[in-house]
């Protein structure tokens, strides 16, 4: 069975990209990074005011080396940032200002945390070092395993650490990559809800992702980059109405794979379907492109009980947000 | 943690940062084993002690073995690692994004490579003095105390050395092995020039002046004052440079 009804043809959607805010925290002018000839970002400008802002894009799209630029820790190749009106390079009384969690994993195992957090206030020149080492095992969930080497952590644990070590002196920017990963359901939701409050309090916080759905639950704005490129930028909503026009590939598996795909068919969401061949002669896989996720993810289940039909996976396609960000930039 | 290291911590965190990293990681072992060397040499010298005296053996040991080879190994292994490892592990980056500036990062690191390497170097040195002086150990401190004030000079001046070297290149350990194998070791021996541009003659030079026997003087080193204006010199270029390259360079 190969059901399928026409996609609707896509709409040119280009770039959102408003201009600079000036007076706005994080500025980047015209930025770019080249490693000899290979370019990781280019001519990107942008500004982040107060609240939450994400950095999305696919993997190896120079997020990071953004981010490492919006620091200091990169020098541009070309253009400028300012944080907070000055320089990023050459004023070390700047990082007072600014809170980074990095992608790399690796923190020092011997330390606890209490610790590493400690040391991270005292660099601060905070005045009680350990009593704000407290406040932020406190922040991050971490006090009743404080006292323990960081060897020991899980990597959701290591990334709260993190997380910990960037807010330990209240900066007034927090910059953060990728900070999710590898934290459980329950730890991603509570982090999640930190960073919104982090916003809310009127902190510069710019979240670095490749995950849309973990993207849309906590940042209002959002800067795409694409192939080092800034391919959009702007309100979150106004960008996802566009993403939502996009037909998006869903995975499923069921007990009874033809008979939930004739059903699924009928949903008015559903905008092609094609079933992949199972393994050693298996139940095949459902293959369903849809136009609205949201809708299309509550439907399947529904669907599925009314077929009395087992279902046993309901997933995205792992292409999916490569072909988003194609649709977003128009290519 | 201890009070005092409670306090220590909080008063030099980057310093303590560094010997917690030296004392968890295997470099401090490596080290230990080439303090320990010279004991081992003072063993062999003892199955035949007749030979020389104690203090001639021990001064023998500090010229040919302990200075051009043992002391400069022992410090380019923590120099490299003290920056070198952090820069790998991108852990630096818990420094660097601070309101410090970037000469106190060296200067604790620094600190650290100086304390760590000396310490470990006394030890070994003084284990081979008392096995080779035996009952005479007390009565000829002045030699032992003269080695051990000329290795901190050697342990200043090659510790700025690698430190900085460890920011200009990849693979500082392997450059700094070659570099103290060829120049100091050969090429310092074979031309007399090099001895000029040589840190372990600046060192032979500070032990000869402190320990001011003339039984135990060389002739081919280098004036105390040259060598100090030398060492000094050197020291200061070298953590300036440290300073400048942290700061300038890229950290990925």
């Amino acid at each position: 069975m190969n059901a399928s009804s026409p996609t609707a043809p896509r709409s040119e959607v280009g770039p959102i990209a408003p201009p600079i805010i000036e007076g706005a925290p994080i500025i980047a002018r015209n930025v770019s990074k080249w490693y000899g000839d290979v370019v990781a970002v280019s001519d990107v400008s942008f500004s982040v005011e107060p609240g939450v802002t994400a950095l999305l894009g696919p993997n190896g799209a120079g997020k990071s080396t953004m981010l490492e630029m919006l620091t200091g820790l990169l020098h541009p190749s070309a253009g400028t940032i300012e944080i907070l009106g000055k320089p990023v390079r050459g004023d070390e009384s700047l990082y007072s200002s600014v809170g980074l969690v990095p992608e790399q994993e690796h923190i020092y195992p011997f330390m606890t945390g209490r610790e590493f957090l400690t040391l991270n206030a005292a660099l601060q020149k905070l005045p009680d070092p350990e009593e704000a080492a407290q406040r932020a095992l406190e922040v991050v969930e971490l006090v009743k395993d404080g006292d323990r080497p960081l060897r020991g952590y899980s990597k959701g644990m290591r990334q709260r650490a993190k997380i910990a070590a960037a807010i330990v002196h209240d900066p007034q920017i927090i910059l953060m990559d990728e900070p999710l990963t590898g934290t459980d359901p329950l730890q991603r939701s509570r982090m999640m809800e930190l960073i919104r409050k982090l916003g809310r309090e009127g902190k510069t916080v710019l979240i670095s992702s490749h995950v849309l759905d973990e993207v849309e639950r906590v940042a209002d704005r959002i800067l795409v980059i694409v192939n080092g490129k800034l391919a959009a930028a702007g309100d979150f909503r106004a960008i996802r109405d566009k993403i939502d026009e996009h037909a998006r590939g869903v995975r499923i598996r069921a007990a009874d794979a033809r008979g939930l795909a004739g059903a699924l068919i009928q949903e008015h969401t559903t905008v092609a379907i094609r079933l992949e061949p199972g393994s050693n002669g298996g139940q095949p896989t459902i293959i369903a492109e849809t136009a609205d996720v949201r809708a299309f993810y509550t439907a399947v289940p529904a669907v599925a009980q009314r077929a009395n039909i087992r279902l046993y996976e309901v997933s995205a396609v792992d292409d999916s947000l490569a072909s988003v960000f194609a649709y977003v930039v128009g290519r | 943690m201890s009070a005092l290291t409670r306090s220590l911590f909080l008063t030099f965190p980057i310093l303590i940062l560094t010997l917690r990293q030296f004392s968890s990681g295997k470099a401090i072992r490596v080290v230990a084993l080439f303090a320990l060397a010279p004991v081992l040499f003072t063993v062999i010298y003892l199955i035949d002690p007749s030979v020389q005296t104690g203090r001639a053996w021990f001064d023998q040991l500090f010229r040919t073995i302990l200075v051009p080879t043992i002391l400069p190994l022992a410090t380019v292994i923590l120099a490299t690692n003290a920056l070198g490892n952090e820069l790998e592990d991108r852990t630096l980056v818990y420094l660097v994004l601070k309101p410090i500036r970037r000469s106190r990062i060296i200067i604790e690191k620094y600190a650290a490579v100086v304390q760590s390497t000396w310490i470990t170097l006394i030890i070994g040195a003084a284990i081979a003095w008392v096995m080779a002086n035996r009952g005479d150990a007390v009565d000829n401190l002045d030699m032992l105390a003269a080695a051990v004030l000329a290795m901190l000079v050697g342990v200043l001046t090659y510790g700025a050395l690698f430190l900085a070297l460890s920011l200009i290149i990849p693979r500082a350990l392997v450059a700094g092995i070659i570099y103290i194998l060829i120049w100091e070791t050969l090429l310092g021996r074979l031309i007399p020039g090099a001895q000029l541009l040589s840190i372990q003659h600046y060192v032979q030079s500070v032990y000869s002046r402190l320990l001011s026997d003339p039984e135990f003087q060389v002739s081919n080193a280098l004036r105390f004052p040259s060598a100090m204006l030398a060492i000094s010199i050197l020291i200061a270029f070298a953590l300036l440079f440290a300073t400048m390259r942290l700061r300038a360079m890229d950290l990925e």
